[in-house]
């Protein structure tokens, strides 16, 4: 289960990333639309790129309520998880994550949080979630890889398109319904170490772990 | 440096939010400490992200927005922008105190164990935390069912090699081994034990990693 890496990881060569401020046509180029949305939010409070915000994400996000078991509850999911972005939205950097990924994060520790919060009182959460579940960039000052970041986004895209079906099967019952890999393979009548290699194949494809392989 | 992390499988548990909560503060502690493995949470929640999107899309109903508006306007407090300060590290939060400083159990030797499993209400894991004196050793054992540690403080070696802080290690019946505290420093380390629920009473001693 133990991955071993030797520390030459710490060498792996990223491309350093210019600030805005040197070459802000260039950096303007990479950014994603919705990045630029959530910085105007960030910056302005502006309404209307909120709202576009919503219209994009909003239904996606109700169908990941819907099918993390959270029926109904999932308008509610949506609010907080706007409420949530609105609140942070000066936080977000588009160097370090894209947007959607970023929307994401917050999505998955919501939808964590509405859950412990239904099953106990706040007086007995010794830990809050996001003390367990980091939004990423939030309170890093690490150097910044943005282009590896963002183009992992589209890369992801272009290569889960090539995967068979029977993997993304998988990847998609992880993220979009909550289940660990052992329920995953109860449900779908398949040993546990199929559901493992699947991941694992599925993984290696979006070069996930090539760090683990290649140093 | 860290040179012991924990598995693609378990950092997409994780990135999923599907791990317990004890599994996913051992992965927590180990993110703070690890640019790599961060690195790689970061693909992984961008491929959380793109499911996202590929997935269908449910309509919203149709105030959904406006009253989100009148949430933001109503609540200036509830929707202020949060500050960007940093934030205490999830263990100082959970223990309160310095880890040395904890009322620690002796229990045989050079092992000491204190048992923090409710501050996690609700978990089926137990939760230690296990300090072996500077240079100590605790006996040969093995391990029943998963477990998960993470280094929190010094370093412990056995036949597989050196731990230091921040490594992760998952063990299970196979592995058999006689921990050593190595450095200068007493090693202390959190452990979650996934434990089947037929084991009751004499159970926290049978489990304990270092011991048994």
């Amino acid at each position: 289960m133990m991955t071993v890496i030797s520390s030459t990881h710490a060498t792996v060569k990223e491309r350093p990333v210019t600030t805005l401020d040197q070459q802000p046509a260039k950096a303007e180029g990479r950014k994603d639309p919705w990045g630029v949305l959530l910085e105007k939010v960030g910056k302005h409070q502006d309404r209307a790129a909120y709202h576009a915000l919503f219209e994009h994400f909003a239904p996606q996000l109700k169908y990941y309520a819907i099918s993390n078991g959270m029926a109904s509850h999932a308008e509610e999911l949506v609010q907080e998880v706007f409420i949530s972005i609105w609140r942070r939205s000066c936080l977000y950097d588009w160097r370090k994550a894209a947007a959607s990924t970023w929307i994401f994060t917050i999505a998955r520790n919501q939808r964590i949080d509405m859950l412990r919060k239904m099953q106990r009182t706040s007086a007995e959460m010794a830990v809050e979630t996001e003390d367990l579940w980091q939004i990423p960039g939030d309170n890093e000052d690490e150097p910044v890889t943005s282009l590896h970041r963002l183009m992992s986004e589209r890369r992801i895209r272009e290569s889960l398109s090539q995967l068979p079906e029977e993997q993304i099967t998988v990847i998609a019952k992880v993220y979009m319904e909550h289940k660990s890999h052992q329920m995953v393979a109860d449900e779908l009548q398949i040993p546990l170490g199929t559901v493992k290699s699947r991941v694992r194949l599925a993984l290696n494809k979006l070069k996930v772990i090539l760090q683990d392989q290649n140093v | 440096m860290t040179r012991h992390h924990p598995d693609s499988l378990s950092l997409m548990e994780y990135s999923a939010g599907n791990l317990s909560e004890p599994h996913a503060l051992c992965i927590r502690l180990h993110l703070d400490q690890c640019p790599h493995c961060r690195s790689r949470v970061d693909t992984l929640n961008s491929l959380g992200a793109v499911m996202m999107d590929q997935q269908p899309k449910v309509t919203v109903s149709d105030n959904s927005f406006d009253q989100l508006m009148a949430r933001i306007d109503a609540a200036p407090a509830d929707a202020s922008p949060v500050a960007k300060t940093p934030r205490m590290s999830p263990l100082q939060k959970l223990l309160g105190q310095d880890i040395n400083d904890l009322p620690w159990k002796r229990q045989l030797g050079d092992v000491s164990v204190l048992d923090i499993s409710e501050k996690f209400p609700g978990q089926s894991e137990r939760v230690v935390l296990q300090k072996l004196v500077a240079g100590g050793k605790a006996p040969a054992h093995t391990h029943r069912g998963n477990e998960t540690t993470i280094v929190l403080q010094g370093a412990f070696a056995d036949q597989k090699g050196v731990f230091n802080q921040w490594d992760f290690v998952v063990l299970n019946e196979q592995d058999e081994h006689k921990p050593v505290a190595v450095g200068c420093e007493d090693c202390i380390t959190l452990s979650v034990l996934s434990a089947p629920l037929k084991l009751t009473g004499t159970f926290t001693r049978l489990l304990n990693p270092f011991m048994r």
